[in-house]
């Protein structure tokens, strides 16, 4: 769990039900996380749309919708959480076009190492949350920002 | 007869279609793996705590272990299906390995045939349907090497055909003395010309460096000088195309009554 109670989610999206099964896990061993799995990425791609993410790992190759279509529509959908591709194609040049096109937070090939990919997803999850945090800071220094204007208004009224 | 499996157009055209999928099998055998491999060290983790939870007396430590527990079971069967998938895919690969080339072997033609078509499945799963029927066919006599080697060919070929979504559909039935074989898909289909060249060594509708225009030469070859078999197809452009192999399933038995099956 975070230093604020936040327990964060992380999305596993493989049309392979067994690497579903075993990130999850390995993630509810090793991790407090809430962990959603997912091999529709279609299925997935709904649920990212009313329920705040903060990691999603996906799969490259997977029918009807690619894991760069998928990480492109999260991207929009919710940019602050950290998105990784797990790949079972060691290319490294779909791996640098994807890194620059998504913003990838980290490209993994399989077969993983479990020490490395739980390093990975720890840190996703703590730039997800730093992500937000500044967010929620920069909203409210523009609230306070618009107060203190209102507060200078209402003080030149009173004087005038 | 010229010894086909080891002219070096076969050794080419066989290194080539197995190459093209390359990708597709690395990807079939990483996927199970890196399962098998992150459950291994799962299960080493959950042993470690499990002995620390089972020395603890409190009901709720003993609850965690048996969740423990569940969980470890499930990974062991996840274990074991993938580790089943590997083992298909490998020995989809054996099939083409040069060891029993020339040896005459009886086999079960479904199961050559189910081997081949794990090598295409990476490469159609994100696009094409495969349906299959196997009907009840006695061992067949053959070179399986070359014989799956005509069915790699006639299946890539059918995903290639196939833009976008589709469907393949492979069905084998016996016909008097012979087996049938058919592949058939709902992919573009050829045009007049390229049926009547379809069979001609060099000829390609592929683009550069994607077909070597021998694969259906070869085809014709291994079934109907290697086997005394038969190869036809009927397709229709915008349709699809259906290509029919008959094999005899002894060889030595005439020619001319796989011609009239």
């Amino acid at each position: 769990m975070n230093a604020n109670g936040h327990k964060p989610t992380v999305m596993i999206v493989d049309d392979e039900d067994m690497i579903v099964t075993s990130l999850r896990a390995l993630l509810e061993l090793q991790t407090d996380y809430r962990v959603e799995g997912f091999t529709d990425p279609g299925e997935a791609a709904s649920f990212a749309a009313s329920n705040p993410l903060d990691v999603v790992v996906s799969d490259y190759l997977m029918p009807k919708m690619s894991g760069i279509e998928l990480l492109c529509r999260l991207k929009e959908l919710q940019p602050e959480a950290s998105r990784i591709l797990l790949t079972g194609n060691a290319d490294k040049h779909s791996a640098i076009q994807s890194i620059n096109q998504l913003g990838l937070f980290q490209y993994l090939e399989k077969p993983w190492d479990n020490q490395q990919f739980l390093l990975v997803i720890q840190s996703a999850a703590e730039r997800a949350r730093l992500l937000r945090e500044l967010r929620e800071k920069i909203q409210d220094l523009d609230s306070a920002h618009s107060s203190l204007k209102n507060v200078q208004k209402r003080l030149i009224q009173a004087f005038l | 007869m010229n010894d086909l499996s080891n002219s070096p157009a076969f050794e080419l055209h066989q290194l080539a279609s197995v190459g093209r999928l390359l990708t597709g099998i690395v990807h079939e055998i990483n996927s199970p793996l890196g399962s098998v491999l992150c459950n291994n060290d799962v299960l080493e983790r959950s042993l470690a705590m499990l002995g620390e939870l089972l020395a603890d007396p409190r009901p709720e430590s003993i609850e965690k272990a048996r969740r423990m527990v569940d969980t470890c079971r499930t990974l062991a069967s996840v274990d074991k299906i993938a580790c089943e998938r590997i083992r298909s895919v490998i020995r989809g690969l054996k099939t083409f390995s040069r060891l029993d080339a020339n040896e005459l072997r009886r086999v079960d033609l479904n199961q050559q045939l189910q081997d081949t078509l794990k090598l295409t499945q990476a490469e159609f799963r994100r696009r094409i349907v495969v349906d299959t029927e196997w009907g009840e066919l006695p061992e067949v006599e053959c070179y399986p090497q070359m014989l799956n080697q005509v069915f790699l060919n006639l299946l890539v070929n059918a995903g290639q055909a196939i833009e976008g979504e589709g469907k393949v559909t492979v069905r084998t039935a016996l016909e008097g003395e012979c087996a049938h074989v058919s592949i058939a898909d709902n992919g573009r289909g050829m045009t007049p010309v390229q049926q009547a060249n379809a069979f001609r060594a060099g000829f390609t509708t592929k683009p550069l460096g994607e077909g070597t225009g021998l694969g259906l030469s070869i085809a014709k070859e291994i079934v109907e000088e290697k086997h005394g078999g038969t190869i036809r197809f009927e397709s229709e452009p915008g349709r699809g195309t259906t290509f029919h192999i008959r094999i005899p399933i002894r060889q030595g038995a005439s020619r001319c009554e796989c011609e009239r099956a």
